[in-house]
């Protein structure tokens, strides 16, 4: 199913999922979010989507550090003596 | 299950207003000066064992890797000669980030506008409409976010977002940061943090729903 943009057609899912996922709730609001995700279809939808949305942006944006990077950190070091 | 709140006492105002920061030596004492060295090379080490992490956020932060590469030396710089001020204990990878994104900042980044000016219409779920629009059912396991998306959409995406909302973005999906830990480092209130956080997901959802259809 498809939503007119700007409309949460779920306030419910708005209100606890983005921090269900950054896993900022407490013990009691998950709980909530469980079981709101238990019986909403579309939440569970959203849910896998964002997840998997987040676990793609995460794994996309990480460029590793470059090599000599690491080693003209460690000449900023304070010598011994 | 919530992680804990930094302390960043030991940071405080020699952290903000640079370069105030006490570099006094210990008293002349050979054993203080042994402790005191011993000290220094432990958290130097520590520090050089979160490069890499430190790296990944800083790289996203910034739009070049020369630009990362430059702010990643001043930050160790400054580390290595602030390093007392350090609290044992307390986050050293939150610490040096708080470092780097003060520098960050102090490099012109305050002339950007208000972030809270820029309008924006689509909701949360543009992305998840425009990709079903395109005829591709999201959350189908035959046809998953990363066979719809590549890793230069989601870079030239997230770079499209002001930094005013990318740096919360960076800071909490890429360096996995807390709501708390990232409004520390900022020096923002938590509740920025999470309106930021809100606002500049969809500003890249948006994005990646532009380049979605592009590519369509």
């Amino acid at each position: 199913m498809s939503f007119s943009p700007g409309v949460d057609p779920c306030e419910e899912c708005e209100k606890l999922l983005q921090p269900y996922l950054d896993k900022q709730l407490s013990d009691s609001e998950r709980a909530e979010a469980e079981s709101h995700l238990e019986v909403c279809a579309y939440c569970r939808k959203r849910y896998v989507f964002e997840e998997k949305l987040r676990m793609f942006v995460r794994q996309a944006a990480v460029e590793e550090m470059p090599p000599d990077l690491k080693q003209k950190l460690a000449g900023l070091r304070t010598p011994l003596f | 299950m919530r992680r804990p709140v930094l302390a960043f006492q030991s940071l405080d105002t020699t952290m903000l207003g640079w370069p105030a920061m006490s570099e006094t030596t210990p008293e002349q004492d050979p054993r203080r000066l042994a402790e005191e060295a011993r000290d220094r090379v432990h958290f130097e080490e520590e520090a050089l064992a979160l490069a890499d992490q430190v790296y990944r956020v800083a790289r996203r932060l910034v739009s070049t890797r020369e630009e990362a590469e430059d702010l990643m030396q001043e930050t160790y710089a400054r580390a290595f000669r602030a390093w007392r001020s350090f609290q044992p204990g307390t986050n050293l990878r939150a610490w040096l980030l708080r470092i780097l994104t003060n520098l960050n900042i102090d490099r012109g980044r305050r002339q950007q506008r208000s972030p809270d000016l820029q309008p924006l219409e689509e909701g949360d779920y543009y992305l998840y409409n425009r990709l079903e629009e395109t005829g591709r059912e999201p959350n189908n396991d035959q046809d998953r976010v990363d066979e719809r998306l590549s890793q230069d959409d989601v870079v030239s995406a997230l770079s499209a977002v002001p930094h005013d909302f990318r740096d919360v973005i960076v800071l909490v999906d890429i360096g996995d940061f807390s709501y708390a830990d990232a409004a520390q480092i900022l020096e923002i209130p938590i509740g920025t943090v999470m309106s930021r956080l809100h606002r500049g997901r969809r500003i890249l959802k948006k994005e990646l729903a532009e380049q979605t259809v592009e590519t369509a």
